[in-house]
C-alpha cells in the first residue's frame, strides 16, 4: 500500500460569500499520477491553489511530507517540494525561453542546473529551437509546454498542474500526457493534474471527481469506466 | 550662453536621473509607487553633510547605507504587507506621502539647518567648445549614466538580476518557483533609496538641499520616470535630460522662484496629456 | 430612521458652541478655527470618501477662495461679497478643470496631479510675491472690520452648520445615492445607464465652491494669510479630518477636526516633532483603523455599556 505524501482533509474555501470547496478530502501517493476531474466551476483550480498556497483556506488541513502546511506561505511550500503550474499566467512573458528556464532552477544546486534545463529541452525539442525567443511571442501550445518545462526545471517533488490540456490540439495533448508519464517514470515525481479532458484516464493512476465543491468519487482508474467520467460532465452523477 | 544652458541642463538632468532610476527600479519591480524615496534620499544627504567634516568617504557611506536600510525596512514591514492585503495605487500614494512627511519632520527636528550645501572636492575645470565646466559636474553626469548602465547589465546577466526580472513580470509564478520575492522587493526598495541618496548628494554639492528638496526629487523623479515610460530605462534618462534642460532654461529666463513653479506646471501638463509616457512602456501606471 | 437622528444630532452638536461667544477669548478663537477647517474636512468627506473621487487639492481650492477674496477686494476694489463669491467660483473652476483633464486616465493620476498642484500652489504664491505677499503674507480686514469679531464668530458657526447640513442633506437625496453608487463601483453605475461624468462634475463643482467659500471665510476670520498657511501639508491635514474622524458616520469629521486642530495646540512645546507625529499617525490610522476613530469609539462605548449590564 503506497503512503500518501500529500493529504488534504476537510478543506473549505470560499470566494467571499460563494463557497468553492466544501470540506473535501484528497490525497496523492508517492510517484502517483492523480487526476482531478470535473466540469467548469467545480473547484479544481481552487483546490490546487489552496494546496500550493496561492489561496487562503477557511478550514482544513493539508499534510505534505509529514508537515502541516496549511498556514505556510508559498515559498516555504515550494522549498519543501510542492509546485503549481497555473492555468494562466504561468510563464515569464518578457523573458526569453532560455531565461525562463534559467530562472526556474533557482532552488537547485549549481551543478545540477544545466542537467535540469537540458532535460526540459530533450522533452520539448521545440523549446530548444525557440530558446532565444521571447516567451509571450510563442504560440499557445508552446507556452503551455514552457509552463510545464518551468515546473520540470524547478524540480519539485510534487507537481500540481492546472488543466494542462486546455487550448491544445489533440495531438499535442497526447504528446503532453506522454511526456508527463515519462517524467514520472524517469524522476519518480508525483503529479497531480486537474482536467476536463477524458484522455487523462490514460495516464492517471487514480481519479478524484469534483463537482460543485464536493468530491463525488475517488477511485483507481482501472476500476472506473469511461462512461462514469463522462457522466460527471453531463451532470448525471450524484 | 545657450550652450551653457544646455550643458547645465544636461548635468541637472543627469543628476536627476538617479532618483528617477531609483523610482523606476522600485516601481518596476514591486509595482508600488513610492513617493517617500526622494525625502529619504535627501535625509541621507543631510546625514552625509553632517559627517562630512569627519571623513568624506565614510560620510557618504553612512548616508547611502542608511538610505538602503530605511528602504529595506519600510518595504519589508510596511509596504509589502499592504501590497499583500491588496493595497491600490491611491492607498500607497497616501501612505508613502505620509512616510515622506515623517522623514521631513525628522529632518526638521534633527538637523540644525534647514538648507545645506555639501562641500565635495572639486576636480578642476574642463573647457568644452569655449564653455568652462567644472570637472565635478561632468563626473556627476558620468556617474549617473554609469550607474544606469551597470544596473541594466546586472539585471540581464546575473542570477539575482534574473530573479528581479522574473518577480516584476509575474509575482505569483516567481513565488511558485521559489524566488524569495519579499527579499527581492526589500532589496529593490533599498537600492532605490540608495540611488535617491546618491542623487541627493550630488544635487546637494552642485546646488543645495533644503527640506522641500525631498519632494522635488521624489515627485519629479517619479514623473520623469512615468514620462519616459516606466520600465524603459533609456526613456527615463532621455526625459530626465530634457527635464534638466527645461529647468536650466527656465531658471535663466525667469529667475529662481519660477523655476520650480514652471517645472511642476509642465509635469502636471505632461501627466494630463500623456499619462502613458512619451516613449510608452510595458508597465504604465 | 437612525440616519435622520444622527444627522440632526450632528447639526445640533455643531450649533452648541454658539454659547462660546459669551466666553469669548481663546475658546472662541480656537473653535472658529476648528470650524473653518471643519468645512474643508466635510468637503473632503463629501468628495473623496462619499463620492469616491481621489482629489487631494483641498488646500488649493481653499487658497484660491482666500487669495481671490483678498486680491479682488484690495487690489481691484470690488465689493466684499462679490469677491468672496468670485473667489469661490474660481476655486470651483480649478476643481472641475482638474477633473476634466485627468478623467481619461485612472484615478491615481487625479491623486497625483491634484497633489502636485498642492505642492505647486504655495510656490506660485511665493513667485507672485508682489501681488500675494508671498511668504510674508497679506493682512485683510474684510468681514471682521465690517461686523466685528463676535458677530463674525457666530456667522462662522452658523455657516459651518449650514454647510454641514447641506452635505448631510445631499447625501440623502437621489444625487447623493448615485454618488455613493459611483464611489462603490463606477463602471457598474455607468452600465446601468447613469451619466456618471455629469454627477462627478457636479460633485467637484460643489466641493470646489464650498472649499473656496470656506477659504474666503477663513481669511476673513483670521485676517491674515501667507503661503505658509497653504503648504502642501495643509491639504493632508484636511484630508486627515474625515480619515481619522471616521468617514462612515456623519459626525466623524467633527472628531477628526478636533484631533487635527487641537493636538497641535496641545503639543506646542514639542512643535518640532509635530510633522513626524502626524505622519506616523496617518500611517497607523490608514493601516489599522480604516474606519477612523468614530466607529472604534462607538465599539468601545458599546463594550463598556455591555459590561455594565453584566
Amino acid at each position: 500500500m503506497r503512503e500518501p505524501i500529500l493529504e488534504v482533509s476537510n478543506l473549505t474555501a470560499s470566494y467571499g460569500m460563494i463557497s468553492a470547496l466544501k470540506g473535501i478530502g484528497f490525497s496523492a501517493n508517492d510517484k502517483e499520477i492523480v487526476g482531478i476531474v470535473g466540469p467548469n466551476g467545480a473547484g479544481k483550480t481552487t483546490l490546487l491553489e489552496c494546496i500550493a498556497g496561492s489561496m487562503h483556506i477557511r478550514e482544513g488541513q493539508i499534510n505534505f511530507l509529514g508537515h502541516q502546511i496549511e498556514r505556510w506561505p508559498v515559498l516555504k511550500r515550494r522549498r519543501l517540494g510542492l509546485m503549481l503550474v497555473p492555468q494562466e499566467g504561468n510563464i515569464f512573458p518578457l523573458m526569453s525561453v532560455k531565461k525562463n528556464l534559467e530562472v526556474s532552477v533557482i532552488l537547485s544546486r549549481r551543478s545540477e542546473r544545466e542537467e535540469l534545463i537540458d532535460r526540459v529541452y530533450k522533452l520539448f525539442p521545440v523549446l530548444w529551437e525557440k530558446r532565444k525567443q521571447i516567451a509571450n511571442t510563442l504560440s499557445g501550445g508552446q507556452q503551455k509546454m514552457l509552463a510545464v518545462g518551468i515546473a520540470i526545471a524547478s524540480n519539485a517533488k510534487v507537481m500540481l498542474i492546472d488543466e494542462p490540456s486546455i487550448g491544445l490540439a489533440p495531438k499535442l495533448v497526447t504528446k503532453l500526457f506522454e511526456t508527463l508519464e515519462k517524467i514520472r517514470e524517469d524522476t519518480g515525481k508525483t503529479i497531480v493534474l486537474s482536467e476536463q479532458n477524458i484522455k487523462v484516464l490514460d495516464i492517471a493512476d487514480r481519479l478524484f471527481g469534483l463537482e460543485a465543491g464536493e468530491i463525488r468519487f475517488d477511485e483507481k482508474t482501472e476500476n472506473l469506466s469511461r462512461d462514469v467520467v463522462k457522466d460527471l460532465y453531463l451532470g448525471a452523477i450524484s | 550662453m545657450i550652450l551653457n544652458g544646455i550643458i547645465t541642463g544636461l548635468i541637472m538632468g543627469g543628476v536627476l536621473s538617479l532618483p528617477v532610476l531609483g523610482v523606476a527600479v522600485i516601481y518596476g519591480i514591486t509595482g508600488i509607487p513610492n513617493f517617500a524615496i526622494g525625502v529619504i534620499g535627501v535625509f541621507g544627504g543631510f546625514l552625509t553633510w553632517y559627517f562630512l567634516s569627519f571623513h568624506m568617504g565614510i560620510a557618504i557611506l553612512i548616508g547611502v547605507a542608511f538610505c538602503f536600510a530605511i528602504g529595506y525596512i519600510i518595504q519589508r514591514i510596511l509596504l509589502t504587507p499592504i501590497s499583500e492585503m491588496g493595497g491600490d495605487a491611491t492607498l500607497f500614494f497616501i501612505v508613502t506621502v505620509s512616510l515622506g512627511f515623517v522623514f521631513e519632520g525628522l529632518m526638521r527636528a534633527i538637523f540644525p539647518r534647514p538648507s545645506i550645501s555639501l562641500a565635495l572636492p572639486r576636480i578642476g575645470t574642463i573647457n568644452i567648445a569655449g564653455v568652462t565646466v567644472e570637472g565635478f559636474k561632468i563626473f556627476a553626469l558620468l556617474f549617473a549614466l554609469g550607474t544606469l548602465v551597470i544596473i541594466r547589465l546586472l539585471e540581464e546577466h546575473t542570477e539575482i538580476g534574473k530573479s528581479w526580472q522574473a518577480t516584476s513580470q509575474n509575482l505569483k509564478l516567481g513565488k511558485l518557483i521559489g524566488i524569495n520575492t519579499n527579499q527581492v522587493f526589500s532589496i529593490a526598495s533599498g537600492i532605490g533609496c540608495s540611488l535617491a541618496c546618491v542623487g541627493a548628494i550630488f544635487w546637494g554639492s552642485l546646488y543645495n538641499l533644503n527640506l522641500m528638496s525631498g519632494w522635488d526629487l521624489g515627485f519629479l523623479g517619479f514623473i520623469i520616470a512615468v514620462v519616459g515610460g516606466i520600465g524603459n530605462i533609456w526613456g527615463g534618462i532621455i526625459s530626465a535630460l530634457i527635464m534638466g534642460m527645461v529647468m536650466s532654461f527656465s531658471g535663466y529666463l525667469l529667475g529662481g522662484m519660477w523655476q520650480s513653479v514652471i517645472l511642476y506646471f509642465i509635469v502636471i501638463l505632461v501627466l494630463i496629456i500623456a499619462p502613458k509616457g512619451i516613449l510608452g512602456s510595458e508597465r504604465s501606471l | 430612521m437612525k440616519d435622520r437622528y444622527e444627522k440632526i444630532g450632528t447639526i445640533l452638536i455643531l450649533l452648541l458652541p454658539v454659547a462660546f461667544v459669551f466666553r469669548g477669548g481663546y475658546l472662541q478663537e480656537v473653535t472658529g478655527y476648528v470650524y473653518l477647517f471643519l468645512i474643508q474636512g466635510y468637503v473632503a468627506w463629501f468628495l473623496f470618501f462619499k463620492s469616491g473621487q481621489p482629489f487631494f487639492g483641498y488646500s488649493v481650492t481653499m487658497a484660491i477662495g482666500a487669495y481671490g477674496t483678498i486680491v479682488l477686494t484690495e487690489m481691484f476694489n470690488w465689493p466684499l461679497f462679490a469677491s468672496i463669491f468670485i473667489g469661490a467660483a474660481l476655486a470651483t473652476g480649478i476643481a472641475v478643470i482638474m477633473f476634466l483633464s485627468t478623467s481619461r486616465a485612472r484615478g491615481f493620476y487625479v491623486s497625483m496631479t491634484s497633489f502636485l498642484l498642492a505642492i505647486l500652489f504655495p510656490r506660485l504664491i511665493e513667485a507672485l510675491q508682489p501681488i500675494t505677499g508671498g511668504r510674508s503674507g497679506l493682512y485683510f480686514g474684510g468681514l471682521n472690520a465690517l461686523v466685528g469679531h463676535k458677530t463674525l464668530y457666530l456667522l462662522v458657526v452658523f455657516l459651518t452648520a449650514a454647510i454641514v447640513a447641506f452635505f448631510l442633506w445631499i447625501m440623502g437625496t437621489k444625487t447623493g445615492r448615485i454618488l455613493t453608487l459611483i464611489s462603490e463601483n463606477d463602471r457598474l453605475t455607468q452600465t446601468v445607464g447613469l451619466n456618471t461624468r455629469k454627477y462627478k462634475i457636479l460633485a467637484y463643482s460643489i466641493a470646489g465652491f464650498i472649499s473656496g467659500f470656506g477659504g474666503a471665510l477663513y481669511v476673513n476670520y483670521t485676517g491674515f494669510i501667507s503661503s505658509v498657511d497653504i503648504e502642501v501639508f495643509t491639504t493632508l491635514y484636511i484630508f486627515f479630518i474625515p480619515l481619522i474622524g471616521g468617514s462612515r458616520v456623519f459626525y466623524g469629521p467633527i472628531l477628526g477636526a478636533l484631533f487635527v486642530i487641537l493636538i497641535p495646540e496641545l503639543l506646542v512645546p514639542v512643535e518640532r516633532y509635530l510633522r513626524i507625529f502626524f505622519g506616523l499617525i496617518f500611517i497607523l490610522v490608514i493601516v489599522l483603523l480604516p474606519g477612523g476613530l468614530a466607529p472604534n469609539i462607538q465599539k468601545l462605548l458599546a463594550k463598556i455599556s455591555q459590561k455594565k449590564d453584566v
